[in-house]
């Protein structure tokens, strides 16, 4: 029962999808679109086809580009949870480098990038550091804003009843931090996703999705461009619908705190 | 006005102590030569390049940095324009009907993922370094959230209110402007102002890699071309605060003048 509802609304999401790629499969057939500025359907899957086919270079550019993402964004997580924590429990911390933070958080990561190129170079490195400081910010204010959403009585209450610092941090406030911290993993993961490409853009040195669409630029060849773009977005959705989606399940229904903001 | 005033000036020490203490910090440490000169540069040389920026007159006599700031600026209010008037125009016809939504709603969260940078190079091919490209990336960065959060609004409308509006026999236009609009308006806002931020984050991007000659993007690149770091810590400086300042001057005060207004509170930060 339960299964063909699901292949009823795979269905229906793919049907506006499918058509759309229709009407530009005929609009670009016919002419009333040059071909040159927009590839067809048909054209776009070729050049998938092409770049995968004797070598899988989109899957190694697509590996290369996860492998720095997923370096960054670990670093960044790890660093902004451990800062926000900190920061949410000192005042005296929080008020020092609140406003720093605030302005940290409004500067886009990519205006960090020419600055990484001078100092550490084209490469890995820099995309990766790009990726860090993508994440490292949001996560950081959303741990914060996660322990400071303790409530004071459940502290006060386990303080009473003889908790050490390191119980309540354990057991008060990280449980009540977490909701929000799985929220800002998640929305940092977009932050991520944007820096990387940008990054790659101006610093991958050969490799990476977003170097990939650059440079096809060069060549004006649009339907290695699309096929990039298809790539970019497929991948975020998936990384949206599972890595996130299912850290949230294990951890957050666990806790009986279902927090969804979408 | 006034009240408001002296509530700004009253509160800013707390959150400026910091920022200069923060600022002498750095200073202190790049005297000393504890790290890198290239990395970290300086506060005083940072101010000292913006300065130098904004005293470089060009042959007309405008300041250079007062030019990469209006570029800017004017580049995000022009893509803005083009992404809320087609953003929200959509995300209203979403909201109305259901078969519009169910049409448009996977092609959107397909396309939403996809950060605005990555459109630069096809729209550089399609139209050109500078201007164009850079209106054009910023706009499709801010019409997904507007177009989402416009739709998530005018669906998360009382359906009682919309009956209650046609039992009186209230006209089309008037249920649009009288109902949707007000009732989507908290989300909107929160769609503009994330719009805004993405906005703006892509518009500087793109002026890095679009070998455009104006704008705060080019200016820190100019600044990677010379190895000038003193320079890009500038620019980041003042995109910063220009970001700030306008989010301030402009949302906040559309927020006040909208929302505020029609007494409508705005529903806890969905990004």
């Amino acid at each position: 029962m339960w299964r063909s509802r699901k292949v009823l609304e795979a269905g229906a999401f793919m049907v506006p999808l499918v058509i759309v790629a229709a009407l530009l499969q005929i609009a670009v057939g016919i002419g009333v679109v040059d071909s040159a500025l927009v590839p067809s359907p048909w054209s776009i899957g070729q050049a998938i086809v092409r770049l995968s086919a004797p070598q899988p270079l989109l899957l190694s550019y697509l590996l290369t580009s996860l492998y720095r993402l997923l370096t960054g964004f670990i670093f960044g997580g790890f660093v902004g949870v451990a800062l926000g924590v900190l920061l949410g429990s000192s005042t005296a911390l929080r008020n020092a480098l609140k406003p720093v933070l605030d302005f940290l958080i409004s500067v886009p990561t990519i205006c960090w990038v020419p600055l990484l190129l001078i100092s550490v170079g084209v490469g890995d490195a820099t995309v990766i550091i790009a990726v860090f400081l993508g994440c490292v910010f949001p996560v950081t204010y959303s741990a914060m804003n996660g322990v400071r959403s303790a409530r004071e009585e459940l502290v006060w209450g386990a303080r009473s009843m003889g908790a050490s610092s390191a119980r309540v941090l354990r057991s008060v406030l990280l449980p009540a931090a977490l909701p929000t911290v799985i929220t800002g993993l998640r929305l940092a993961v977009g932050y991520s996703w944007r820096a990387l490409i940008g990054a790659e853009m101006l610093a991958a040195a050969g490799s990476g999705i977003g170097y990939m669409i650059y440079a096809a630029r060069a060549f004006y060849d649009v339907d290695v461009m699309f096929a990039g773009l298809v790539v970019i977005a497929l991948a975020g959705l998936a990384m949206d619908y599972l890595v996130m989606g299912s850290v949230e399940r294990r951890t957050v229904q666990r806790w009986g705190m279902v927090t969804k903001t979408w | 006005m006034s009240s408001s005033r002296g509530r700004i000036r009253r509160a800013s020490p707390q959150w400026l102590i910091p920022l200069v203490v923060f600022l002498i910090l750095w200073e202190t440490v790049s005297q000393l030569g504890l790290v890198e000169p290239v990395l970290i540069s300086s506060p005083s040389a940072a101010f000292r390049a913006l300065a130098d920026q904004a005293n470089m007159r060009t042959n007309a006599g405008y300041s250079v940095l007062a030019l990469h700031m209006l570029s800017s600026v004017g580049a995000l209010a022009l893509g803005l324009l083009l992404a809320a008037g087609t953003g929200v125009t959509l995300g209203i016809l979403m909201g109305a009907s259901g078969r519009v939504y169910r049409f448009l709603d996977p092609l959107l969260t397909v396309l939403m993922p996809i950060p605005g940078i990555a459109w630069a190079p096809l729209f550089m091919l399609w139209l050109g370094f500078g201007m164009p490209t850079i209106v054009a990336t910023g706009a499709i960065a801010a019409f997904f959230p507007l177009a989402y959060n416009t739709a998530a609004g005018v669906r998360s409308i009382d359906p009682k209110l919309l009956m209650a509006a046609r039992s009186m026999g209230t006209s089309q236009r008037d249920i649009l402007w009288r109902v949707c609009v007000p009732g989507a308006a908290p989300s909107i806002l929160t769609g503009l102002s994330l719009a805004f931020a993405r906005g703006w984050r892509t518009v500087i991007a793109v002026e890095m890699i679009s070998a455009s000659l104006w704008g705060l993007g080019f200016m820190i690149m100019e600044g990677r071309e010379y190895l000038r770091p003193d320079l890009i810590y500038g620019g980041i400086m003042v995109v910063g605060i220009v970001f700030l300042l306008l989010e301030w001057l402009v949302v906040r005060r559309l927020e006040e003048a909208s929302v505020g207004k029609w007494g409508v509170t705005k529903p806890t930060e969905s990004w």
